[in-house]
């Protein structure tokens, strides 16, 4: 199994390639490949079974979009055809339509998804996340200084039950597309939710793969969902 | 900007505050600034500012560094404002200046040390205008606040005034680029021999040539993104420091210096490597001023690290240590776990990392765990970690994922269960490493520690290389 990790030098914030880090945990034989932001993508020509991508700077996430911009169809194509993707916080605006700056000033996304994130540079979002994942409680936290706003036809991909979806009138947080997965919830997300994780391992076809320190990551998942509902 | 009706309102009543809070037994180190804030936004412009500015910013190390200045300037008979028992936000600027005015706010003292905080750069730098900045660093910080580097850069370029004098970290090529057109001077450490050419942790914020985004060649990475490089493509290199550490004695707790050309040595107050960089900055910031080198070094030799940072004290024969380790900063984390492996002998950790007054009314955010070297901990020489507070189970999933043996761990959310869970025996050191926010509480561990190595046979002092 190939897992392609999209650009880690530079899409690693707020604690995110811990996701990749827990996979490699869970998935010891899978092969990892990290493509920089300037070489070839795997997915151009091979089809690995999940794609991440993490968090990364504004002028970055630019630099990201140009890059994949040529790919746009081949992305379209793998989507389509069930590839996982993990794309966390603003990697999910990569592939909307356009990301509008406070001046009003639109960055053209790559317009996989029928979304559109709008800037507030001076007013980062931050909050606690409460909500559903297929019937089972998933948490996060979200600090973030963009707004999503999503299109007719968008699939949520948590439910909300407390705190603030993809904006504060949404009833969902994140995005899902066949088997895309993109979320604004940092924790990083599998480790804090070993449900959603174990969804996640299944459709990569390892259903018979222990979640690594499963005992564990659920004995801190009880505990925080405890926290969670007390204090939110 | 002039002095209206509105500035001379909030004066008064921010003055009457100080004076309200001060009969309370209270230091009014930031109220009355907060007072004068609110009446009247743009205060700080319209305060009068004292002849000559200090300010110093950066991500870590500010406190310690504004705290030696400090303490070597009042050394040296020089009379002046700071904020070093106040807030660095905007607050705790307007509220020392208030409180060394006169009635119509003319300054009292020709010379103010401020230490800044830099997201608070846009409400403070344009109107304090400072002659002298340091910047220590430019780290990840809170991503709740502070986000990410590039925007903490993007609002010091913004905001720091053309005619500041900057004093940067030559070794940190995100801080050695802020605002290139302003005059400056660099501060760096020569190559040292634990340093390395690959980065050792899990962030690394430069990673291609800040001129031409082509690859970097490392020098020496020292930490992080703390080192030399140089780009073989466009020919960029590491600036050259003015003030440069060549090499330090910790046995003798003094480091090699080159002051302006000149060579000297000088003496340290610690000798962990932040601690030299700290030490470093403020004799680059106190020569820029104009302390000359003789006056410096005398200065410098009655300095000691605050004791709410770092505090060593030998118990029968054991070390128990007191480290700062700010929560919800991957860095600071990551240099205090690296100090605690690094300390010699067999040791004992705890952690204290929640943020108590988050604990106590949200839930803390755990992202910034897995950018923090939990897998400096995994070291053969840490015989036991105690982990407790709200987020204990957090931590500990992290530290199994830093192959930390479960066995070695002990976890609790019961913080009073903190000390019971702690080996004591059959150790070297107790290392204790707590957040800002706990540090009542990590005192009360402390003495309790102290009165069961107490309570152990006596240990014979055995050497260790340092």
């Amino acid at each position: 199994m190939k897992i392609e990790i999209l650009f880690p030098e530079f899409c690693n914030l707020f604690g995110d390639s811990g996701n990749v880090r827990y996979l490699r945990k869970c998935l010891p034989q899978a092969e990892f490949v990290e493509t920089p932001l300037d070489g070839v993508p795997l997915f151009a020509e091979d089809a690995p079974a999940l794609i991440c991508m993490s968090p990364m700077s504004e002028r970055i996430q630019e630099k990201v979009i140009e890059k994949l911009r040529p790919y746009r169809s081949r992305l379209r194509a793998l989507i389509d055809g069930g590839t996982a993707f993990l794309f966390t916080g603003n990697a999910v605006e990569v592939l909307g339509e356009y990301i509008e700056n406070e001046d009003g000033s639109r960055l053209e996304g790559l317009g996989l998804l029928p979304l559109s994130a709008k800037r507030d540079m001076m007013h980062r979002h931050n909050s606690l996340f409460l909500g559903s994942f297929e019937g089972t409680p998933v948490m996060g936290y979200k600090s973030q200084f963009t707004t999503t706003y999503p299109g007719e036809g968008v699939r949520g991909l948590f439910q909300v039950e407390r705190g603030v979806g993809l904006n504060k009138k949404c009833p969902f947080e994140g995005v899902r597309d066949h088997n895309f997965f993109g979320t604004y919830l940092l924790g990083p997300v599998l480790l804090l939710n070993p449900d959603f994780t174990r969804a996640l391992l299944d459709i990569l076809g390892a259903q018979n793969v222990p979640l690594a320190f499963e005992e564990d990551l659920r004995g801190a998942y009880a505990q925080r969902l405890k926290d969670f509902r007390e204090k939110m | 900007m002039r002095k209206n009706l509105r500035f001379y309102l909030a004066l008064l009543c921010a003055k009457g505050t100080a004076a309200g809070l001060r009969l309370l037994g209270r230091k009014a180190t930031n109220m009355p600034g907060s007072c004068a804030i609110r009446l009247c936004p743009d205060f700080l412009g319209r305060m009068p500012r004292p002849t000559r500015v200090i300010g110093v910013t950066g991500t870590n190390g500010k406190t310690s560094t504004s705290n030696m200045v400090e303490d070597m300037l009042a050394s040296c008979g020089y009379d002046f404002i700071c904020n070093g028992n106040g807030s660095n936000v905007d607050t705790g600027v307007a509220a020392a200046l208030i409180n060394h005015s006169t009635l119509l706010g003319k300054p009292k003292k020709d010379l103010a040390v401020f230490e800044l905080d830099e997201r608070s750069a846009p409400r403070i730098l344009p109107y304090l205008r400072p002659d002298i900045l340091l910047i220590t660093n430019i780290f990840r910080d809170s991503y709740k606040r502070n986000a990410h580097v590039e925007f903490i850069l993007d609002i010091l370029n913004r905001y720091i005034p053309d005619s500041t004098r900057l004093i940067l970290n030559a070794d940190d090529l995100l801080c050695a680029g802020i605002r290139p057109e302003n005059p400056r001077v660099y501060f760096g450490i020569d190559r040292q021999p634990d340093d390395g050419d690959t980065c050792r942790n899990i962030v690394q914020d430069v990673r291609v040539c800040p001129q031409c985004g082509g690859k970097l060649t490392w020098d020496f990475v020292r930490y992080h993104h703390i080192g030399r490089a140089h780009c073989p493509a466009c020919g960029f290199a590491s600036p050259s420091p003015k003030y440069r550490v060549i090499f330090t004695d910790p046995a003798r707790r003094t480091m090699r210096v080159e002051l302006a050309g000149v060579e000297r040595e000088l003496p340290l107050p610690n000798s962990s490597t932040i601690n030299v960089y700290n030490s470093l900055a403020a004799v680059a910031l106190l020569s820029e001023f104009g302390l000359p080198a003789e006056k410096l070094a005398a200065a410098m030799d009655k300095l000691a690290v605050s004791e709410t940072r770092f505090n060593e004290e030998k118990v029968n024969g054991r070390s128990l240590v007191m480290h700062l380790a700010k929560g919800q900063n991957p860095i600071a984390c990551s240099r205090a776990f690296e100090n605690a492996r690094d300390y010699p002998g067999k040791k004992s950790v705890l952690l204290f990392l929640d943020d108590f007054y988050d604990a106590t009314h949200s839930v803390e955010s755990t992202p910034w765990l897995y950018d923090t070297d939990f897998e400096f901990l995994n070291d053969e020489n840490i015989a036991s970690i105690t982990v407790a507070g709200a987020r204990h189970w957090d931590v500990f999933l992290r530290l199994l994922m830093a192959g930390v043996p479960r066995e070695k761990i002990a976890h609790s959310g019961d913080t009073g269960r903190a000390v019971e869970l702690t080996p004591t025996d059959g150790v070297d050191t107790v290392f204790i490493l707590y957040d800002v926010f706990n540090i009542r509480f990590a005192n009360g561990v402390r003495d309790q520690i102290r009165e069961r190595l107490k309570a152990l046979p006596p240990k014979e002092e055995t050497a260790h290389e340092d």
